[in-house]
């Protein structure tokens, strides 16, 4: 019995002591940032955004002086996770790893009235990604424009696959009809359900990231027929882009750092500061290329921008295919 | 072959490897037998440390934890009658009965035993016949998968325990609740009411944890209080660990051939994953043999070996294609990318020797696993020797911060309680809790790919009865439901003409 006693007095002990080092910690700096920073990822753990986005965050870390703990919060096509960042204090200390998936989730309607994009500020827009159009090997069109051809003459037969309804592939298959002047049957599934929908015969071609496309077209078991993007991609250097065809789609999926939009401006510019220099590293763009992806990086205020663009963009397509709720 | 598998064993056998694999089959082993946490959890943990590690010390530290994970969950399914993981839920049944029946220790042996079994059989199929696997495994679209699951589900009428009916409601409120969301397909809120954390669904763990744990927590606390006046009286029944002799590894090799079968195939497609594969050899052993369901090894040996032929089944279309099998070897995916291996049709070419060397790390993961939990066993059954209501504590505690933790989010934690609470009033009224469960892990990928079929073939259901596959699984799952009136109108028909004759 008294040893118990004395454990719990050991114990308060400890407690009162940890308790008074967090609040003297607390007087001791009162710049930015004073804590570890919560980075919301928005999508699976491992997936190739969580992945390079910790990359990324690691690179910051070390230039902010504090930990950047990346935790993933999935749901909702991320509107839980944006609406976890939305519900924190705007102080810098909570931010989200974002994409193109800001303005998808909210003309879905599945972020509450008036929080789209602009319920964020820009901190720094990172990466872009271009996407493919591709179809199995073996089939009968060699280039772009056997298929827009067959594709015009059988409209509503040619199944192309895509990410899901929604998805940004899906909105880029939309563009891209658009553009070719064709009409597609749009096969929702996944970004790998789309692959073996292709090599297994069920769908007659797919849009999807360049990242899921190019190792089927390297090992020769898909064809690429067109790139969405602005420039060729250096894998595939005989692929031409849509809008070099004559095809004018221009999507990309971009990621950035975003805080809550009342995040003072000394704070989002230490942000700007330690991702831009992350994300300018050798290293991290080494790690990036992995992923086919592009390192493009701008500053916040130019992100803000490029962000309004890019969603009335979206919105348009949206509406096109009555998904736009709001 | 010969020669890449030499260059792979050069590779593989470091130190360094050796060390990071041992650490990872520990690290799998320990976070699926605590019941809250799974080794999904300790993959995700992993993966920013695995940035500076080599490939294959980064590999073998992943795939530890998923080998050791697999065979972990059926430490807290024996011992507890808490699934540690989705996979090893079908482990409860008969492993539970048979601990209460004093037998945990050889339950856990076999149960062991088997794990390894399925694992070296997976990895042989993947060393083996990968690509010819891989190209039937394509073969698996929207309808397939989708008859291949409702087969799945009619496995539910072995689970129901005493009666059929209170199995196939508790299944289908299952499916009801993977309603709850976002919908599949077209992304639209149901029955969220407004609430952002609804969106991501009920999900599966809150829900496994919260029916499986609660009621134990309940009945051991009231028991307690009832017994507050009486002195503890310690298990005098001495709990021992004991691997299964010759004639057991023997009796139950057929069993658990045809379990790895099927765990593998399953683990190969993707889309699919561990507790599947796990209910379906399952429901294999218990129509072999009927008394599965009333404590038998052979309901532990099935779902054992089919979860951790998994591991090797999921890798396939993995190395072959570039598609991960399930939401484990989608985390191994990232952690090959991170070091310049692009999983796909190229790995072998580009990558032989590394990819045998990640063949032979698995080998020796599985004799670590084995060797770990060998000895590990005798520590872990020591776990009933603690009082009952000490232990319910723990893992009351264990259970809010392991619902909270797989996706940070407080709902969980709420959906944990309420499952618990049903699952208590499910358990006192008779309706089994594991159809539920079923329902629960089956639900999404049913809808999904009805859904996904439905959009292929315009509407029509005409695409189930025309792929060859789907229609098979569609007729077995029939039959599945019809046997038990069958067999019972067959036999009344036999006693009606011997009375005639």
């Amino acid at each position: 019995m008294r040893i118990k006693k004395g454990f719990a007095i050991l114990l308060a002990v400890m407690l009162l002591l940890t308790a008074g080092c967090a609040t003297g910690d607390d007087e001791q700096k009162n710049e930015f940032p004073t804590k570890s920073i919560d980075m919301t990822v928005l999508f699976g753990a491992g997936g190739a955004a969580d992945v390079i986005g910790r990359k990324l965050a690691d690179g910051a870390s070390k230039e902010l002086g504090q930990p950047i703990v990346a935790n993933v919060r999935t749901g909702g096509g991320g509107a839980v996770g944006y609406q976890y960042v939305l519900g924190t204090d705007p102080d810098g200390h909570s931010i989200v790893w974002n994409s193109t998936s800001i303005s998808v989730t909210y003309h879905q309607g599945n972020m509450p009235a008036g929080q789209d994009y602009s319920a964020f500020r820009g901190v720094a827009k990172i990466t872009e990604e271009a996407s493919a159009l591709a179809v199995k090997a073996d089939a009968p069109w060699k280039d772009l424009k056997e298929f827009v051809e067959y594709a015009k003459a059988n409209p509503g037969e040619v199944t192309v696959a895509n990410s899901g309804v929604g998805s940004f592939n899906h909105l880029t298959a939309v563009a891209i009809e658009d553009a070719l002047g064709v009409e597609f049957k749009h096969i929702p599934l996944d970004s790998k359900e789309s692959v073996t929908a292709v090599l297994g015969g069920r769908a007659d071609a797919m849009v999807n990231m360049a990242f899921d496309a190019i190792p089927q077209v390297e090992a020769g078991e898909m064809r690429a027929l067109g790139i969405v993007g602005t420039e060729r991609l250096e894998v595939m250097p005989d692929v031409p882009t849509m809008q070099e065809e004559g095809y004018d789609v221009d999507l990309l999926m971009w990621r950035g750092i975003a805080v809550p939009k009342d995040t003072p401006d000394e704070v989002v510019l230490e942000l700007q500061e330690a991702f831009l220099k992350s994300a300018n590293s050798k290293e991290f763009k080494d790690f990036a290329e992995k992923y086919s992806v592009t390192v493009a990086p701008t500053t916040g205020a130019e992100f803000d921008e490029y962000m309004a663009e890019q969603d009335e963009m979206i919105a348009d397509i949206m509406e096109k295919i009555g998904l736009k709720k709001q | 072959m010969f020669e890449l598998f030499t260059e792979g064993l050069t590779i593989a056998f470091t130190v360094e490897n050796f060390i990071f694999m041992f650490l990872g089959s520990v690290l799998g082993i320990v976070f699926s037998a605590i019941p809250a946490l799974t080794f999904s959890t300790a993959l995700i943990l992993l993966i920013p440390l695995t940035f500076s590690l080599t490939p294959v010390a980064a590999i073998s530290v992943l795939l530890g934890v998923f080998a050791g994970g697999m065979t972990g969950g059926s430490i807290s399914s024996v011992l507890l009658g808490i699934p540690g993981t989705p996979s090893a839920a079908a482990t409860v049944i008969d492993g539970y009965l048979l601990a209460k029946k004093g037998q945990a220790g050889k339950t856990l042996g076999m149960s062991i035993y088997s794990s390894v079994f399925g694992g070296i059989f997976s990895l042989l199929v993947l060393i083996l016949v990968a690509p010819q696997i891989a190209r039937v495994a394509i073969k698996f679209g929207s309808p397939e998968l989708f008859a291949l699951v409702v087969f799945g589900l009619s496995t539910i009428v072995g689970l129901s325990e005493s009666s059929v009916v209170k199995g196939l409601l508790a299944g289908l409120f299952g499916l009801l609740l993977t309603t709850v969301g976002l919908d599949p397909v077209m992304g639209l809120q149901r029955y969220t009411f407004g609430y952002v954390n609804l969106m991501t669904g009920i999900g599966l763990m809150p829900v496994m944890i919260g029916m499986f744990a609660l009621p134990e927590v309940i009945d051991n606390f009231l028991m307690a209080s009832e017994n507050r006046n009486k002195p503890y009286e310690k298990n005098k029944q001495k709990v021992k660990a004991s691997f299964p002799n010759w004639q057991e590894m023997k009796s139950t090799f057929g069993l658990n051939l045809k379990s790895s079968a099927i765990g593998t195939f399953v683990g190969a497609i993707p889309g699919t994953g561990g507790p599947i594969a796990s209910f379906l050899a399952y429901d294999m052993a218990k129509r072999k043999n009927p008394k599965v369901g009333t404590g038998e090894i052979d309901g532990v040996a099935a779902p054992e070996s089919a979860n951790n032929a998994v591991t090797g089944g999921a890798l396939i279309p993995l190395f072959t294609l570039g598609i991960p099998g399930d939401s484990a070897t989608a985390i191994l995916l990232g952690a090959l990318l991170i070091h310049g291996l692009v999983p796909g049709p190229l790995l072998f070419t580009d990558n032989g020797p590394l990819v045998y060397a990640i063949f032979i790390s698995i080998l020796v993961i599985n004799v670590m696993v084995l060797f770990i939990q060998f000895f590990g066993m005798k520590v872990f059954v020591k776990v009933l020797d603690i009082p009952k209501v000490n232990l319910m504590a723990m893992i009351l505690v264990m259970s809010v911060v392991g619902s909270y933790a797989v996706n940070l989010n407080y709902m969980d934690v709420f959906v944990m309680f309420l499952a618990g609470l049903l699952g208590y009033m499910m358990k006192r009224t008779g309706f089994p809790v594991t159809p539920l469960i079923l329902g629960l892990v089956l639900g999404y990928t049913i809808e999904n790919n009805l859904r996904k079929s439905l959009i292929y073939s315009d509407g029509s259901f005409s695409i189930f009865l025309t792929s060859p596959v789907s229609l098979v699984f569609l007729i077995l799952a029939v039959l599945m439901l019809v046997a038990p009136t069958l067999r019972l109108w067959l036999k009344n028909r036999k006693v009606k003409k011997v009375l005639q004759g």
